[in-house]
């Protein structure tokens, strides 16, 4: 998890300021996986998946003007977009309790999506996989019902039957950990 | 309230979790330009980006990549007409193609005056009717005011496949076109689905000529319920009451 794809992308993004669509089309080859993962997980049906990854980039070719490098690396703004729209999506078409059967659990969705993996792309989602594994299990499932399923305290706290209090807890312990973990020179394997 | 406090409740705001009165507060605090805050708040969103990292990535079709490009190539044109137009659009070039095609296979049938010519053109003339009914149906589809169009995508069992549904949910019928999808194998065939909820009832039965160009005409939908969406998977001849193959086209409402 090095810094250079972020310094690339920064770059990339404001050669697209200036109307470069080779500079666009080398982001869109270097992100797209990654939003288009992500979207896949939140809104479970791929064709509403494929739109918003569309989406995404055309503002991403709209809109490269108004990244600031000072708000964070541009796949953060880049995922924080693509989150925010998704459940935005999800959220309009209230489709949070009732997804299309035919993709809603995560496993068939991974057996229905071709997960092509670079061994770049391989790599880093074992190293994140791994991170992941060392969080307990009550604070990855708050966090991950929060951050992919868009639920707010009161409604994890619902869903899992615990006082809100503990739901605070889960998550910030989680996120405790998790920027420790992910932190040049604090992860497993002191990447 | 310290600004500890503060802090703990950025984590939750970070994760979009926060809510109630705590969060038209926290939103209070950043108003302020708390620099701690907007410092914290920047950390967690880059180890918050790198969670979607953990999930086994998927690539998007290439299609999508193509459109965007075709898009910001004639971004300051016009917007793209709606797609009932393009059908429409689509419809009466089909329809004049077929109508030219026609004329220069009766004009040809004249000239060669040959048996076993007239008998292969008048093979193509009933091809070529049956393709005018098809229009003819699209035509009458579209006459209907809450006509809709539904754009199937391509799965991972065939990503380049795609169709296009004229739904009427008024009738309760449709006419899908399809792309680019397999042959099926001999002993299957494709299956229409079309779903409420949780329940894909069958909605009809199609195969695919050697270009992957399927149509169907879907029969009136028994089931009174709204359909939410279309899907198309592959299954045994005869067709099955629900899904048992893989799905190569979904498309929603």
């Amino acid at each position: 998890m090095g810094t250079e794809p972020s310094q690339d992308s920064v770059s990339l993004l404001r050669q697209i300021t200036q109307g470069d669509r080779e500079a666009f089309s080398h982001f869109y080859d270097l992100h797209a996986s990654l939003v288009f993962t992500f979207a896949v997980r939140i809104l479970r049906v791929q064709t509403d998946a494929e739109e918003l990854v569309q989406d995404v980039f055309l503002s991403v070719w709209q809109k490269a003007g108004t990244y600031s490098s000072e708000r964070g690396a541009p796949e953060a703004w880049l995922i924080t977009m693509t989150r925010s729209r998704a459940l935005d999506k999800l959220r309009a078409r209230g489709r949070r309790e009732s997804r299309v059967t035919l993709l809603n659990e995560p496993e068939q969705l991974e057996q229905v999506a071709t997960a092509e993996r670079g061994s770049i792309a391989l790599g880093e989602q074992l190293a994140v996989q791994g991170v992941l594994t060392e969080l307990p299990e009550a604070q990855r499932t708050a966090l991950q019902l929060a951050y992919f399923d868009g639920l707010t305290q009161s409604e994890i706290a619902t869903r899992l039957g615990v006082p809100l209090g503990t739901v605070k807890t889960r998550i910030r312990d989680g996120l405790l950990r998790l920027r420790g973990l992910l932190q040049p020179g604090k992860g497993p394997e002191g990447s | 309230m310290s600004h500890e406090d503060w802090l703990e409740r950025s984590d939750i705001y970070a994760v979009g979790a926060l809510d109630g009165e705590e969060l038209t507060e926290f939103e209070r605090h950043l108003k302020t330009g708390c620099p701690l805050c907007e410092q914290h708040l920047r950390d967690t969103h880059d180890a918050l980006a790198l969670l979607p990292r953990s999930l086994p990535q998927m690539t998007p079709p290439p299609t999508i990549k193509a459109r965007l490009l075709e898009q910001i190539g004639v971004e300051l044109s016009p917007v793209a007409a709606a797609p009932q137009t393009r059908l429409i659009g689509w419809v009466v070039w089909g329809t004049a193609l077929v109508s030219a095609c026609f004329i220069i296979v009766l004009q040809h049938g004249l000239l060669s005056n040959k048996g076993r010519e007239l008998e292969r053109l008048t093979g193509m003339v009933v091809d070529l009717k049956t393709d005018l009914t098809r229009e003819e149906a699209v035509r009458q589809l579209l006459a209907e005011p809450d006509a809709r169009l539904i754009e199937l995508g391509g799965l991972p069992a065939s990503p380049e496949a795609s169709g296009r549904l004229l739904w009427n949910p008024t009738s309760r019928t449709g006419l899908l076109l399809t792309k680019k999808l397999p042959i099926a194998p001999e002993g299957k065939v494709y299956e229409l689905w079309a779903i409420t909820g949780n329940d894909p009832q069958p909605a009809g039965l199609f195969t695919v000529d050697e270009r992957g160009n399927g149509t169907l005409k879907l029969p009136p939908l028994a089931d009174p319920r709204a359909v939410e969406a279309f899907a198309v998977t592959l299954e045994p001849s005869g067709g099955v009451p629900k899904p048992t193959g893989p799905m190569h086209l979904l498309g929603k409402l």
